[in-house]
């Protein structure tokens, strides 16, 4: 069967060219550079991943700063006959705060029923968001690399059943599979306990399912490198599999799984958010961005800020990756014009 | 207490009169169809006897079964009644709506001197949807196949199977199929009419287990075990209209071989009703409010959205009832997981329980009353006065409860697990609760999720497991089986329903006063001796801090203006759905 | 022509297997290396009394103490001749294909299955033209006006297409355009053939939701693909031959860039049909989605491994269909496989 990819494009362009490759690659990460700093969109992008990292670790640091412990009550704040809805200050008797709380001690208002601080949960929450979506992708970088370079490079018999296998992954109902998965492991499993155990898991997962993508462009970058000279050469000189593969092939493959690893980083934040979203994420109390949206499922009608301020949180982070990748690709595409 | 149960036969005619007068002269708040705030808590509103109309009911997750024989949902009890009638039911007549009163019973049971035998006669008119008479004997197979056996339907309770006398080897109506009933001798049916059950033990509740479901009567030939849920084969005045699976509604439809003058309890005003299933809560509290929706199946209310905002409009609010519902939501306290075995620190936990802010967490005061003991004020034996931990505002005594840590010896604090539900964000919310109130005197608590349909059976309710994986902490409630101290209490507090799977004392309280405490109310005849005996079990079990309580809940319920005849059974926790008509929308 | 159609069955066949088996392991062997006992997994369908000798019933029962290689081999062989349960002392004849039933309703899963089947299709299908039809469009005219105001606000609005995850732009249309605006009414279902006009405004909204994320992929991949053919020389050939521009870009254009387009499609649409969990867990639809989360939840084992089993059908089918339509449209396919 025919195994389209989901992968941006395929990559098999990117690759050095002659002899003196080293120089070459290089020069060619010169000019890339070159023209990734005059793409103002995908500097912008840059910009805001650089923050996002900052902002998730001085995450204490910034609460303390502006904002209050993430896992603070302020139930004073809130309407004492529901509970949930946000006391109106200018109406305290029969209002609900259609701003959800926002002021200048709240930055971004409060959470329904519990009067957590936003602000505090979503700076908390891109930790979550980033510490899985990073060991995820690094997960699929390290399958996808391995069995790909694998792949490519033995062929025959070895390459049709890793290429089988990643058919059959993308034949998966993933996020079924995943939920069914992180539904059925039990605390304590594998010797780990509570979020450490969420958190493992879910960055199982994730790069565990998500690996094909990376896996199918190292193959085919491995394709064509390995027909290269310097393959032939450093064989006829009686160098060994093992140091083809990993001291020959592999540095040359650096460059574009960087660049597909930063486009998979958003898949893998949207992946994270869906599973909790779904309920099979983080622990509480421990913030995170797809479990706020899971639960503001109960309070769009009366707190609408608590749908869209961790789906902003969501939508941003996703979109400064893709901006990020999509220059980096750009940049390093030699057919790219502009 | 058979005293009293006989005493109620009476009332249960007279609700039958309270009603049509009602539907004769109206009379709630001068022809105001939108009634007030909470006034179906306490009386009728909206009186019609006006009939017809389709009744639209809706829920939110899957009818748990429709199959009298096999459902532990109060809202299953109180609907299946539409087509399985029962022996006793609880009365229409609000304010008294916890007493069981006859449904297919001539009169309330007669009660042998020595207590341990109930005879009942059935009325004249009895019919199933195909006409035929409805015997004594399938009453009694209706009891056998929901109770005995290995193969006995999995979801219902199992009184009958604990109280009957003479049956304790019979296997139940499968195992042999040319005499179904051959050995089961707790039930007597000496002739079609009469019904007699005998007792191993005297038990003067026994009435209340005559009100559930399980009394529907079950012709044999029809019995198709768990997939009679498909089509019951109706008693009442509806049947069911093209079959039913969970997920895929149901529809019921007037039962042409009922026969009104043999039912004091049902009006059967609509024509047709309507059940749609695993609609979203949202949706369904939107419906309602739109007028496109008339009763909420599930009967528990408002979601946490739609409350905040029609109780903050004063038009709405007048269409919402707000009442107690009966039952007691609760942090189990374990008292076998360490450090949580010592008394001492247990009450530590009570002491430092932040009332206040578990009640917010709970919906603020629509959501529950903060309740200072266990038997929730419906039920005899509840104490207004009782309050063991006293605290400035219900924020807790955090000075008492580090008192009490250094008592227990753990003056640092300590660590445990709190077990909850994970689909349910109430509970949740509560457990961050305690878990934020019981840091501030150094008990550190580690959330633990569950999925809300093993919590019970598995996880919380074993206790093999919650030692093994240190669960000292579980948020759990409990609605009683039937409005009385013993069948509020027995299950979760009593040592001796203690069980490996699926138990229901889940703070394993084994304390041998309470046991014997309890075993003697339910064999007291006198209503206030029993109260008082009650009361003592209440007090001790607060001493003991096995059980942390968090409300008593109130539902949010809202009372859409076409709906006729309303009135909030406390006996079912919500609506009497047989009292129920449409005026159409 | 036939056996390359003969071996794609083979390898759909194949696939389906393994997909079976692995959902089979990850629900019977991965719980029980975890340290489930077969005790705890059977009181999980005992019911609310689950009394020792009940949980060894239905352990019996359900023959959960059987190797698991048998109760696989019972599964399958349930789908291709049926199977026969023993419930209550009777038997429940589950008829072929039977992809079992379900401990905790009574219910066969292949008939729930296919009565949530046409919310799935109605969601699917009617998102998946939308997306189709208005991702190539709008690539394709970005591609043509490369540069232009419409090129940049359609990527612009493509690229944030791409990074909003379909349960926000859900939740922002449920708390803007039903609630607070009232412009739309709360997506529900209504089975096409009893009113299509709500069937139509019951749908649109999880349409959209749907159909944005994936518009947004096929218009950003489109317009690169028509931007890369474009640039090759039988383009300049054929507008050298003075062909009308329409014309070159429709024919020679168009058709190389849809090739991978379709072959997505056909993935695409596969998924979706296999249950568009989260757009049908925001909207409250009951397809096969929900059907399949609310299993989840509830740990019912067939109807897990029938909803993983069913949605891995439709992308195999989806993938064959396309496959037969590239062997027919290209014969050289038919040779290299």
């Amino acid at each position: 069967m025919s195994a389209p990819s989901h992968a941006p494009d395929q990559a098999e362009e990117t690759g050095p060219a002659k002899e003196g490759w080293v120089a070459a690659e290089r020069s060619l990460r010169q000019i890339a550079w070159q023209r990734f700093r005059r793409d103002k969109v995908a500097m912008a992008g840059a910009v805001v991943v650089v923050l996002l990292i900052a902002m998730a670790v001085l995450a204490p640091l910034l609460t303390r700063l502006f904002g209050f412990p993430p896992n603070e009550f302020h139930q004073d704040l809130m309407d004492p006959l529901t509970g949930g809805a946000l006391n109106d200050p200018a109406n305290p008797t029969s209002g609900i705060d259609p701003w959800g709380g926002m002021s200048g001690t709240h930055l971004l208002g409060l959470e329904p029923v519990t009067g957590r601080d936003m602000f505090s949960r979503i700076v908390y929450g891109a930790q979550i968001s980033l510490l899985v979506a990073f060991g995820a992708t690094v997960l699929c970088v390290v399958i996808g690399t391995v069995l790909g370079i694998v792949a490519g490079y033995f062929g025959g018999w070895v390459d049709t059943v890793i290429s089988r296998a990643m058919d059959i992954f993308l034949a998966f109902p993933l996020l079924l599979f995943a939920i069914a998965l992180a539904g059925v492991i039990p605390d304590g499993a594998f010797g780990l306990q509570g979020n450490g155990l969420r958190v493992a898991l879910l960055i199982f997962i994730i790069g565990f399912f998500n690996w094909p993508y990376i896996g199918r462009i190292v193959r085919g970058q491995t394709l064509t490198l390995k027909e290269r000279e310097f393959v032939e050469a450093a064989r006829s000189l009686g160098a060994g599999n093992g140091h083809i593969l990993f001291r020959e092939l592999l540095p040359n493959l650096v460059t574009p799984i960087l660049v597909y690893s930063t486009l998979l980083i958003p898949t893998n934040i949207i992946f994270e958010a869906s599973l909790s979203f779904l309920g099979v994420g983080i622990n509480p109390p421990t913030p995170s961005w797809g479990g706020m949206l899971s639960n503001s499922l109960d309070y769009y009608t009366t707190s609408p800020h608590y749908v869209i301020i961790p789906g902003l949180a969501i939508f941003i982070t996703v979109l400064a990756f893709n901006l990020f990748g999509d220059g980096l690709r750009d940049a390093f595409d030699p057919r790219s014009s502009d | 207490m058979s005293k009293r149960a006989l005493g109620l036969a009476a009332l249960g005619v007279g609700s039958a009169l309270f009603l049509s007068a009602c539907g004769g002269g109206g009379g709630t708040g001068g022809g105001d169809a939108a009634g007030t705030y909470d006034q179906a808590t306490t009386e009728v509103v909206n009186a019609s006897d006006e009939k017809g109309g389709t009744l639209r009911y809706a829920i939110s997750a899957n009818i748990e079964s429709t199959d009298p024989g096999n459902t532990y949902y109060g809202y299953v009890w109180n609907f299946s009644r539409y087509y399985a009638r029962t022996l006793l039911t609880y009365s229409p007549e609000p304010g008294k709506t916890t007493e069981p009163v006859p449904d297919m019973a001539t009169e309330m049971p007669k009660v042998s001197d020595d207590g341990k035998s109930y005879t009942l006669t059935l009325r004249d008119g009895l019919t199933y949807e195909d006409g035929s008479p409805i015997v004594a004997e399938d009453i009694k197979y209706g009891i056998a196949r929901s109770n005995y056996g290995d193969d006995a339907l999995p979801n219902g309770p199992r009184y009958f199977k604990e109280l009957l006398a003479d049956s304790d080897d019979y296997e139940g109506v499968n195992a042999d199929p040319s005499d179904p009933l051959a050995g089961f001798g707790g039930i007597e049916t000496p002739d079609d009419k009469t019904i007699v059950f005998h007792l191993k033990e005297p038990f003067a509740d026994f009435p209340y287990v005559l009100v559930q479901p399980q009394t529907a009567p079950v012709p044999a030939e029809a019995d198709k075990g768990q997939q009679y849920q498909e089509n019951v084969v109706s008693s009442g005045p509806y049947k069911f209209e093209g079959g039913w699976t969970p997920g895929n509604g149901l529809t019921l439809v007037r039962n042409e071989e009922w026969n009104a003058d043999s039912d004091p309890i049902r009006t059967a005003l609509p024509d047709q009703i309507t059940v749609q299933e695993g609609v979203d809560q949202n949706e369904i509290d939107q419906r309602l409010i739109n007028g496109e929706l008339d009763v909420d199946l599930g009967g528990t209310g408002l979601g946490p959205a739609k409350k905040g905002e029609v109780l903050s409009g004063e038009d709405e609010k007048a269409r919402l009832d707000n009442p107690e519902n009966g039952s007691l939501r609760y942090v189990a306290v374990n008292t076998v997981v360490e450090p949580l075995d010592d008394e001492a620190c247990r009450q530590a936990i009570m002491y430092a329980a932040d009332h206040d802010s578990m009640q917010r967490a709970w919906g603020g005061a629509a959501g529950g009353e903060i309740p200072n003991d266990v038997i929730p004020p419906q039920i005899a034996g509840h104490d207004p006065d009782l309050d063991l931990y006293p605290s400035k505002d219900d924020k807790g005594d955090l000075d008492k409860a580090e008192e009490k840590l250094k008592e227990c010896g753990e003056e640092d604090g300590f660590s445990t697990n709190l077990g909850v539900r994970a689909d349910r964000p109430t509970e949740v919310a509560a457990a961050e609760a305690v878990q934020q109130s019981l840091g501030r005197v150094g008990i550190d608590v580690e959330i633990k999720q569950f999925p809300s349909d093993t919590f019970t059976n598995t996880q919380a309710g074993s206790p093999d497991f919650v030692h093994e994986n240190e669960l000292g902490l579980n948020i759990y409630g409990w609605i009683p089986d039937w409005p009385t101290g013993y069948g509020f209490l027995s299950y979760i507090a009593h040592g001796d329903n203690i069980k490996k799977a699926g138990n229901s004392n889940i703070s394993e309280l084994d304390d041998k006063e309470i046991n014997e405490m309890l075993d003697e109310a339910v064999r007291t005849e006198d209503a206030d001796e029993q109260a008082r005996l009650y009361s003592d079990i209440d007090r001790r079990i607060m001493e003991t801090g096995a059980i942390l309580p968090i409300v008593f809940e109130k539902s949010v319920l809202y009372r859409p203006d076409n709906l006729t005849n309303v009135h909030f059974s406390q006996g079912y926790s919500m609506y009497d759905y047989m009292t129920l008509g449409t005026t159409g929308s | 022509m036939v056996t390359y159609i003969l071996r794609r069955l083979g390898a759909g066949v194949l696939l389906l297997a393994i997909v079976t088996l692995v959902t089979f392991m990850i629900f019977y062997v991965v719980p029980r290396m975890a340290g489930q006992t077969v005790q705890q997994l059977a009181t999980m369908y005992v019911g609310k009394a689950p009394t020792a000798e009940a949980i060894e019933a239905t352990i019996d029962r359900l023959n959960l103490d059987q190797p698991v290689a048998l109760q696989f081999w019972e599964f399958v062989k349930g789908i291709f001749v049926g199977a026969t349960y023993s419930f209550g002392g009777r038997e429940v004849v589950c008829s072929a294909p039977c992809f079992g039933y379900s401990f905790q309703n009574y219910t066969e899963v292949f008939p729930e299955l296919m009565a949530r089947l046409p919310i799935t299709f109605s969601l699917g299908l009617g998102a998946g033209v939308i997306w189709l039809i208005g991702g190539v469009a709008v690539g394709v005219i970005s591609a043509i006006k490369k540069g232009s105001i419409f090129d940049r606000l359609a990527m612009g609005v493509a690229l944030a297409g791409v990074s909003l995850p379909v349960f926000f732009t859900g939740l922002l249309m449920l708390a803007f355009l039903v609630h607070a605006w009232d412009i739309f009414e709360t997506p529900r279902y209504t089975p096409l053939a009893e009113d299509p006009v709500a069937w139509m405004t019951g749908m649109i909204l999880p349409w959209l939701t749907l159909a944005f994320l994936h518009a947004a992929q096929y218009a950003r991949q489109t317009r690169a693909g028509m931007l890369e053919t474009m640039g090759e020389d039988y383009i300049r050939t054929a507008r050298a031959k003075g062909l009308p521009e329409r014309k070159v870009i429709l024919k020679h254009g168009l058709r190389p860039t849809l090739t991978p387009i379709v072959t997505i499609f056909g993935l695409d649409i596969g998924l979706v049909l296999g249950g568009a969990v989260l757009t049908e867990q925001v909207y409250s639809l009951n397809g096969i989605g929900r059907y399949a989360v609310q299993a989840i939840i509830s740990q019912d084992l067939p109807v897990i491994l029938g909803v993983t089993l069913l949605g891995a059908f439709f992308v195999v089918v989806c993938n064959l269909i396309v496959d037969l339509l590239y062997a027919w449209v290209d014969p050289r396919v038919r040779v290299a496989g």
